[in-house]
């Protein structure tokens, strides 16, 4: 056997080889029509509104990142709960099991408690929809 | 297990007492806060803050004195496995930064006056401080990752909290951009090792290092680009280039926190990655880390030094400043070669990264009361400040001739302890970093005077009448300078904790 890395080159070199050609064999092919219609981001589909330069609300990322934390936390109870029966039945005491896991929750209750309190959960609302719903 | 012998009835994790009193009081002040978030209360917040940080500077000082975690009381304290190390050196420096919070903390006092969202700045210091004081006990390179994430992500929120100030919110996005590049490559040098070595604890990556590996090539990519890691941290070359942005940028008493605790924060984790997992005997076939720090401890401070005499802003200045006293600190890793005293050399890391952890944070911190004044921010802007302020531009002109090296604060021996420590090791590159120490101090002794002549000889250039004296900037610029008199007379004291800390790391 060679050095196991030729494959790997090999590999790579297919990889570059198959789109490229694909490209140049269509080019040499096909007739050049060039129109308007073509240049537009969805050919035959819709047309698009605006640029892609919007803002997004700020609370799509707050709610985002309040989401991040709780999956995360999900992940590292989800070990936790899959051992913590059978710690228990091998004589590991209660509190050994229990508690880290109670504190690892109270830092990050006391995290949501500091974010809800200062309004990182509630939805603002826009004074103009308001007006307008107002007035229908 | 280890017992705790200075008082047997303290269990092995009360070794990490400073951190968890840093964390407990960083979700205190969360508490706080979420009881009544408008109530800005400052003297509360700012109180909690600096009584946190001063009982986790009181214990760490107790644990250095009474020996906790030393050879004389059993040597260091493993917990979790190995995962993190409480010794001589993590004590240490952990002292430099819970000392130096303590400082910016009331500090802050005065500077945040008035500002909304107090609660959020002090668990960001604090928290930062519960990283740093991490890093100085992480002994696996995944703890230390995740120890260096939980000091630098408070910090980027600290240096953008004037977020209605242009120049803090570019400071804060460059600073965060070139964290996240040099987090990545300091991942991927830990990715490396790891593929190299298989495990991931310091001195278990010495062993499989010293059983012999296959790709020394990976390696040594991997450990190159673990020392890039580092240099964000420190501030060296090459990835000093968000410094003076940053600390110009940033609130003052923030630009002190991390130009004097988050680097030293960052000297105490490259100290004891490269001493503990990559020993030169183990890793000399593969790569001459001394080489590459030589190289960058020349050009830190060379750099540095240069760009901080043709500035003509005092905090910048002492921005490009703190880089070149990164370049010295970098010396005492440089020249830890087999002819060289390796734990002096060390050890005067150490005591320089103590004493600038007080001058500097101390400097950083009378421009922040300058700041609190509104005075300007250049060197003419000083004129004749000493006319209506003498006591802080005492304070202020004992840490500029100590930052210079002039016996007149700490910062003198610590400074010929690192050239002692470059005479022992007695090679060819050693006598040029001792070369290059000596050049760079003289020139920085220039642009230090600059800002001494403004303040006292030259005439103030309007009629500005300092208003107030608040008492928070005073009693910590004050009391930095206590520190940084009595860091002379008293140096002996500190630097046989030093050079014991660092003889037990070999």
């Amino acid at each position: 056997m060679g050095n196991p890395w030729i494959a790997i080159g090999a590999l790579a070199l297919v990889g570059l080889l198959i789109p490229v050609g694909m490209m140049v064999i269509s080019k040499l092919l096909r007739p050049s029509v060039p129109e308007q219609g073509k240049r537009s981001t969805y050919e035959s589909g819709e047309v698009p509104t605006g640029d892609t330069r919007i803002r997004f609300n700020i609370q799509y990322y707050m709610v985002a990142l309040l989401f991040v934390i709780f999956d995360i936390e999900t992940v590292l109870i989800f070990p936790w709960t899959v051992i913590y029966r059978s710690a228990l039945e091998n004589g590991v005491g209660l509190t050994r099991v229990l508690a880290p896991m109670l504190v690892f929750v109270g830092i990050l209750v006391v995290g949501l408690g500091w974010a809800w309190r200062n309004g990182a959960v509630k939805w603002v609302r826009s004074p103009r929809a308001e007006k307008r719903k107002d007035a229908r | 297990m280890i017992p705790l012998q200075t008082s047997n009835t303290l269990p092995d994790w009360a070794a990490l007492a400073p951190a968890i009193i840093l964390a407990v009081t960083a979700l205190a002040l969360f508490l706080i806060d979420s009881i009544d978030p408008n109530d800005e209360s400052p003297s509360m917040l700012a109180g909690v803050a600096t009584l946190g940080s001063v009982l986790a500077m009181v214990v760490t000082g107790w644990y250095l004195v009474a020996g906790t975690g030393m050879p004389r009381t059993g040597g260091a304290i493993e917990l979790f496995s190995g995962q993190l190390v409480v010794d001589g050196m993590s004590l240490f420096f952990t002292f430099i930064f819970t000392s130096v919070t303590a400082l910016v903390c009331v500090a802050s006092y005065d500077y945040l006056s008035g500002r909304p969202n107090q609660a959020e700045y002090y668990a960001l210091v604090l928290l930062a401080a519960t990283g740093m004081s991490v890093m100085a006990s992480a002994n696996s390179l995944a703890t230390a990752f995740v120890a260096l994430e939980l000091s630098s992500l408070p910090s980027y929120g600290l240096v953008a909290y004037l977020k209605n100030d242009r120049g803090s919110v570019e400071a804060g996005l460059k600073y965060f951009l070139i964290g996240a590049v040099s987090s990545a490559v300091l991942a991927y040098g830990i990715s490396l090792v790891y593929a190299s070595a298989g495990v991931l604890e310091l001195a278990a990556i010495a062993e499989a290092l010293g059983a012999g590996i296959d790709n020394t090539g990976v390696l040594g990519v991997g450990i190159l680009m673990v020392a890039g890691g580092f240099a964000f941290k420190t501030a060296s070359v090459p990835f000093h280039f968000w410094a003076p942005e940053a600390y110009e940028g940033a609130p003052a008493p923030v630009s002190g926190f991390l130009s004097s605790a988050s680097k030293a924060a960052g000297f105490v984790l490259a100290f004891r990655v490269f001493v503990t997992a990559f020993p030169l005997d183990v890793v000399a076939g593969t790569i001459d880390w001394a080489l590459a720090f030589t190289v960058l401890a020349l050009v830190t401070m060379t750099l540095g030094n240069f760009a901080a005499a043709t500035q003509d802003k005092v905090k910048r200045m002492l921005a490009y400043s703190s880089i070149g006293h990164a370049g010295y600190a970098l010396i005492g890793i440089a020249v830890l070669t087999g002819t060289a005293d390796q734990s002096y050399a060390l050890g005067a890391s150490m005591l320089h990264l103590f004493v600038y952890g007080f001058m500097n944070t101390g400097a950083f911190l009378f421009v922040a009361l300058v700041e609190y004044w509104g005075v300007g921010r250049t060197f003419e802007d000083y004129n004749g400040l000493a006319k209506q302020a003498p006591v802080a531009c005492f304070a202020m002109t004992i840490f500029l001739f100590s930052l210079a090296g002039l016996p007149i604060g700490g910062g003198a021996l610590s400074k010929w302890a690192l050239l002692s420590a470059t005479a022992s090791a007695a090679t060819l590159s050693a006598y040029l970093l001792a070369a290059a120490l000596i050049v760079n101090s003289a020139l920085s002794l220039f642009y230090y005077s600059r800002v001494v002549k403004a303040m006292w000889i030259e005439d103030p250039a309007g009629d500005f009448e300092v208003s107030s004296y608040p008492t928070g900037l005073y009693a910590a610029v004050v009391g930095a300078a206590i520190v940084t008199f009595l860091l002379l007379p008293a140096f002996g004291v500190v630097s046989g904790t030093a050079f014991d800390a660092a003889a037990a790391l070999f």
